[in-house]
């Protein structure tokens, strides 16, 4: 029988959670960390390392590194205190758990709408009904495309997003868009911007309630690292 | 295995509608005793039970303080009168219609406990339960930071009854905020939205000449001294000023009346139950993710005060020390197990003789067995 009130935990472990995010980001990280004065094992920035978890210098904080959209998810529920995660992480899952004290100005790019050159500019979006749209971010689409009056059935695809017009799986795609080389590469063009967006610092609210001095203290250092 | 099992067409006996589950021995028991004990510290200080019925016309339950759990609320159509009913997602509206109702004429501040079962439709997978057990308390008729520090210092009592002492109070006064943004001329949802997540980077965007007192408020959510110094040290309008002193005294207040409680503030903070007019309050237990609690000055009826906390009993027994279940105590066939059942013992009888009796007791989850002088006998514990 699973107990339903298990007896809790002994916190054996106060030591606080920081995810970071695996890809992109990581290495924009790196120097904010620094300033942060975190200095994460030296495995942590391997990218073949089998390790998730990482011990830092300072004695009370260790690092995990997950995928964009799991730190989120981590720090959602509480797993991490706190975490680094684009805007478009947030803006794609609306957590009310989550807060996001600072902006760590690292990781620039935007979150646009692309479509194939030749198709781009032929009809007017306006006397759309409906558009199938290929994203790895169903609800940012879908809302953006509501305000239009529109509704966007979405394909959700998590990578090689710029396959899906010229295959024929969707008439737009919505995705990051840093350079464009990548659209470009596909003959495919930016054609609306939804948001810019930039990396975060996030903390779980109930780790800000419970840990106020604790949790403080990071988002202090943190907004020191930026000045 | 019929075809239907293979497919999974045919759902399994056990399989519940989401966010619904069976509670079993001992956690049925212990959550009965723990909500009794709740119940108990709140009839001690002189908060009279009542008991609202589990469904009623959805007009009266989404009256006044009702409105913020519409969205949530279950429904169903009164075959009798052709009108909708709504299950109740929160007591607290209920024990406001008592209080402006049947119990109008009674003698305030009138103080009242409920205990029971609230159904809500799951809102994510953070909060997937759709059955939420409540025991609370209003105080219907004072508005004073005397009356906000009572229920808090009442409901810190009853969790200490549980054990659960290692608790943080945070307090916040939804109305601060939008009276801020109000008498400043600023009216954004964009800002609100931002304020609500703490997206410093929105609120710089969104705030215009408030962004910088807005944002050292959003940083200075913590403990109680910290915040209120933050707070007394902005620049704020006369009714965010009003707000922000009454925010002060009722911290003052629940201070002197119970100290060595943990409280932070959260001066920018405007979420809640959404009912919430004055001094809101959110209870943490550290290390623990989910809220044990929450309450807050609200309207009662038309315009009566009231104030009044809900502590989530389920949330509460998960930061609880484990409590000792009864010990259980085999009496084999022909004995009687009165004077133990006195002393203190669930006993469970043998309906028929058996031949080792240490061995039945231990098969029907016994500690103990009764011995031919009466005594009850210890057995030793069996790993593996």
């Amino acid at each position: 029988m699973t107990a339903v009130f298990p007896a809790p935990v002994a916190e054996t472990s106060t030591k606080l959670v920081l995810a970071l995010p695996k890809g992109r980001i990581l290495a924009e990280c790196a120097p904010v960390l620094a300033r942060a004065g975190i200095v994460p094992d030296p495995a942590y920035a391997d990218e073949s390392s089998r390790a998730l978890r990482f011990a830092t210098n300072e004695e009370g904080l260790d690092v995990i590194r997950v995928r964009s959209f799991d730190v989120a998810t981590f720090v959602a529920f509480g797993a991490a205190a706190i975490g680094i995660c684009g805007a478009d992480v947030l803006m794609e899952f609306d957590y009310p758990e989550i807060y996001a004290p600072l902006d760590l100005g690292i990781g620039a790019c935007r979150i646009s709408v692309a479509e194939p050159r030749a198709t781009a500019g032929q009809d007017d979006p306006a006397t759309w009904s409906r558009v199938r749209v290929a994203s790895k971010y169903p609800n940012v689409t879908r809302r953006h495309f509501a305000q239009r009056g529109i509704q966007a059935e979405v394909v959700e695809l998590n990578g090689a997003m710029e396959l899906a017009p010229t295959l024929g799986l969707s008439r737009l795609i919505v995705d990051l868009v840093a350079t464009g080389s990548t659209l470009k590469a596909n003959d495919l063009v930016e054609t609306e911007v939804i948001a810019p967006v930039t990396s975060r610092l996030i903390v779980n609210r109930t780790a800000l309630k419970t840990n106020p001095e604790l949790v403080g203290v990071w988002i202090q250092r943190f907004r020191q690292a930026l000045a | 295995m019929t075809p239907e099992d293979a497919t999974g067409d045919k759902p399994h006996p056990a399989l519940l509608p989401a966010g619904l589950r069976d509670l079993l021995p001992p956690e049925a028991e212990t959550e009965a005793g723990a909500v009794e004990a709740l119940m108990a510290a709140f009839s001690a200080h002189g908060y009279q039970r009542v008991k609202p019925p589990l469904l009623e016309f959805e007009d009266t339950l989404f009256a006044g303080a009702g409105a913020a759990m519409a969205e949530q609320t279950f429904r169903l159509l009164d075959p009798d009168t052709r009108r909708m009913m709504g299950v109740r997602a929160d007591m607290t509206p209920q024990v406001a219609r008592i209080a402006t109702t049947r119990l109008a004429g009674a003698a305030r501040p009138l103080r009242l406990s409920y205990a029971g079962q609230c159904l809500r439709q799951g809102s994510d997978a953070r909060e997937p339960e759709r059955q939420i057990a409540q025991a609370g308390i209003e105080l219907i008729g004072a508005d004073s930071p005397e009356a906000d520090a009572e229920v808090v210092a009442v409901a810190a009592e009853a969790l200490a009854s549980l054990g659960v002492t290692r608790t943080s109070f945070d307090l916040t006064h939804p109305p601060l905020i939008p009276a801020l943004l109000e008498e400043s001329g600023i009216s954004s949802t964009a800002l609100a939205r931002a304020l609500d997540r703490k997206d410093a980077a929105a609120v710089a965007r969104h705030a215009g000449t408030l962004a910088g007192t807005l944002t050292e408020l959003l940083l200075a959510a913590g403990p109680a001294a910290r915040a209120l110094a933050a707070l007394a040290a902005a620049p704020l309008t006369t009714r965010a000023r009003e707000h922000a002193d009454r925010l002060a005294a009722t911290v003052a207040a629940i201070e002197a009346r119970a100290p060595g409680l943990v409280l932070t503030v959260d001066p920018v903070e405007f979420r809640g139950l959404r009912y919430h007019t004055g001094v809101s309050v959110t209870i943490y237990a550290p290390g623990r993710v989910e809220e044990l609690g929450r309450g807050g000055r609200y309207l009662c009826g038309e315009a009566e005060p009231a104030t009044g906390i809900t502590l989530y009993p389920d949330s509460v027994l998960r930061a609880a020390p484990a409590r000792p279940a009864r010990a259980r105590l085999y009496v084999p066939h022909g004995m009687d197990g009165a004077a133990q059942r006195a002393a203190g013992f669930a006993t469970v009888a043998g309906l028929a003789p058996v031949a080792d009796q240490a061995a039945e007791a231990r098969r029907l989850g016994c500690g103990y067995v009764l011995g031919a002088d009466g005594k009850p006998v210890l057995l030793e514990q069996r790993h593996g």
